[in-house]
């Protein structure tokens, strides 16, 4: 074990381990509230469904100060005896350790791609430090297709409450599925699992200095797998329900982030995506059931305000990027009244794709044009949000494979305009 | 005869004489000029070449240069900008040159006070340039960064950050050249301060209850009343 990123006490520990069979990474920043029970969710899951493998759990943290380090360490499985058939042969091994670069969720990444190579692991996963819904079962859902079935790429499908995941249901799942043919629901769920060839993969690419090591490591790690032709599947996990962040706080930044790297993507993988026609379903594992999700309050006429102010004052902005049409639709929805809001599959599949070819011909500074891009998204939301006011869950999931299709119709209008 | 001989005829024989002295200098002066002209055309051209062939533009595509450029009224890409400006340059050594050829204590005296200002002539367009390109980069950060928090007066935030950095950038050029030193940066300091001033008394007298919901929504996290999880 050489590495510069790796506290040298780290470092004695993966040589006292040596090498291990599995290996689950949680990324955390003060979630002392919450990481004990996702601790103890990933070492029930070891006893109860890899007894017999060396498992280490790892923690990457990016500097807490509240104490979820000291938590991490603490956490154990209360009474294995009482709830397992099964017990374990040797210890679970835990690791605990400040990450080093940008700080965010890519470079807590790094880190446990780092040590999971160090411990040369057959297996890995990553799962988020805020998650209340995670159960032991996740563990094994993430890990078995890996060891078992020799997939390298362990993507997450959760149940979802409708308006949860809009970045995901309108960009980035019908952009990435229209772009590389693979039907990954939740490109960006922040759960994964994945091989130790492929984590070693991830080491090679020299991207942690870029929105990659933000919130960009979700995308990045999907589309490397899919693009580079490891074996890719989804595992249903139920239900999501995480911890409640201020939604609204830092938004055009997540976008930003999560954009920035879908679209940077595009650039690296343009001739893969070009040969692309068509999209396929990827294999899922698990047994799928409907769930009870809490629901989520959405302030709509507040959203369009936003949307409205967008066409009023960046208009200018997005003149340079968008087709004429898709300008005079947009000042035409502006002026309209709150009840008659509606911004089309249509218009937006053409408007993100517009986005894209300004972010590839670098028509603009980047992070102008991407933060421009806030408003256009926070309409198609609301306009999303209007339209299944009253549509259950199968309604809303047949809603966005209309919106995918379209995706996949039109990808010829990006194609053509790439490289012109 | 005699008279006439040393009122008109010396002083012509003299002007004769100093003509014919002077003569080679301005003809080396006007060679000097001309190959000046010749040279700057000619290196302004071969610069262009290897600036396109070492691809700058689309280095300063990269870094965002071009579209502050365009930005800022500046149609032309960098390497031909680059080399028009190489080209003035090498123009510029070759008249200074010519000047001090032609050997007049005048002449060489005004050049030599041009040639001590002239730096400031240029950093003061460069303070302005910069300004210029800046000005607008940062007067449309603004407008979208008040705009994605929903300010309604971003527009007037957008251009409040633009015009602030042109005067800004104008005072500092003016200030460089020396033209009313002292004035202009009175003039800026109480100009900008009773703009800062105007803007806090409107806020806070005029805008009191606007402040005062604001501040409360802000410290009560009422702002984000949507449970939209966007990821």
């Amino acid at each position: 074990m050489n590495s510069i990123i790796l506290r040298t006490e780290i470092q004695e520990r993966i040589s006292e381990i040596g090498a291990a069979d599995i290996l689950v990474g949680i990324p955390s920043f003060n979630n002392a509230r919450t990481i004990g029970h996702v601790v103890k969710a990933v070492q029930a899951g070891f006893v109860k469904y890899f007894p017999d493998k060396k498992c280490v759990l790892v923690n990457s943290d990016g500097g807490s100060t509240d104490g979820t380090m000291e938590v991490v360490q603490d956490t154990a499985v209360d009474d294995s005896s009482s709830i397992f058939f099964y017990h374990r042969k040797g210890p679970i091994f835990k690791i605990s350790t400040p990450y080093h670069g940008i700080p965010g969720k890519g470079s807590a990444f790094r880190t446990i791609f780092q040590i999971a190579e160090a411990l040369n692991v057959k297996a890995c996963a990553v799962v988020d430090s805020d998650l209340r819904s995670i159960t032991p079962e996740w563990i094994e859902l993430l890990i078995k297709p890996v060891i078992h079935d020799e997939f390298d790429y362990v993507a997450p499908l959760y149940h979802r409450h409708k308006y949860d995941g809009t970045i995901t249901n309108s960009i980035v799942y019908p952009l990435t599925r229209a772009l590389y043919g693979k039907r990954v629901r939740q490109p960006i769920g922040g759960d994964f699992g994945f091989s130790g060839r492929l984590a070693r993969y991830y080491l090679t690419k020299d991207v942690w200095g870029t929105d990659v090591a933000k919130y960009g490591i979700d995308i990045w790690m999907t589309t490397v797998a899919v693009a580079n032709g490891f074996k890719v599947c989804q595992a249903f996990l139920g239900a999501k329900i995480h911890d409640p962040k201020d939604p609204g706080a830092d938004l055009s930044a997540m976008l930003y982030q999560v954009v920035s790297s879908a679209f940077g993507l595009m650039d690296l993988y343009s001739e893969m995506w070009k040969a692309v026609t068509n999209s396929e379903p990827v294999p899922t594992f698990g047994f799928q059931y409907a769930v009870g999700l809490e629901p989520v309050a959405v302030n709509v006429e507040r959203m369009i305000e936003r949307f409205s102010l967008g066409v009023r004052e960046l208009m200018d902005i997005w003149k340079e990027v968008l087709p004429g049409e898709v300008v005079e639709y947009l000042r035409g929805i502006g002026e309209k009244p709150i009840d008659s809001f509606h911004l089309s599959d249509g218009v937006w599949v053409e408007i993100v794709y517009s986005f894209a070819r300004a972010f590839h011909t670098q028509m603009i500074t980047k992070e102008h044009l991407l933060k421009s891009l806030t408003p256009l998204y926070i309409g198609r939301t609301a306009s999303f949000v209007k339209e299944t006011w009253e549509s259950g869950a199968s309604e809303v999931e047949e809603k966005i494979e209309g919106l995918c299709r379209t995706f996949e119709e039109k990808k010829s209008f990006i194609v053509e305009k790439w490289d012109t | 005869m005699e008279i006439i001989r040393r009122i008109v005829i010396e002083p012509f024989e003299g002007l004769y004489a100093k003509i014919l002295g002077f003569l080679p200098n301005f003809l080396a002066s006007v060679l000097i000029f001309t190959v000046g002209i010749v040279l700057a055309v000619v290196l302004r051209a071969l610069f262009f070449r290897i600036f396109s062939a070492l691809g700058m533009d689309k280095f300063f595509e990269r870094t965002g240069t071009v579209e502050l450029l365009k930005k800022g009224g500046l149609g032309d890409s960098v390497a031909a900008l680059l080399s028009k400006l190489l080209g003035w340059g090498i123009l510029i050594v070759f008249v200074v040159i010519a000047m001090r050829t032609l050997d007049i204590p005048i002449v060489e005296r005004l050049l030599e006070r041009f040639l001590l200002y002239f730096p400031n002539i240029f950093v003061a367009a460069l303070i302005v340039l910069f300004g210029y390109l800046a000005g607008n980069f940062l007067g449309r950060a603004a407008l979208i960064a008040s705009v994605n928090a929903g300010i309604r007066i971003s527009g007037t935030i957008g251009k409040f950050v633009k015009y602030t950095v042109f005067v800004l950038a104008g005072t500092m050029s003016l200030e460089q050249l020396g033209i009313g030193r002292d004035t202009v940066i009175i003039a800026f300091a109480l100009v900008f301060g009773g703009v800062v001033l105007a803007l806090s008394i409107s806020f806070g007298l005029g805008g009191r209850d606007i402040a005062k919901e604001y501040l409360e929504r802000k410290l009560k996290g009422e702002e984000g009343k949507d449970e939209i999880s966007h990821l």
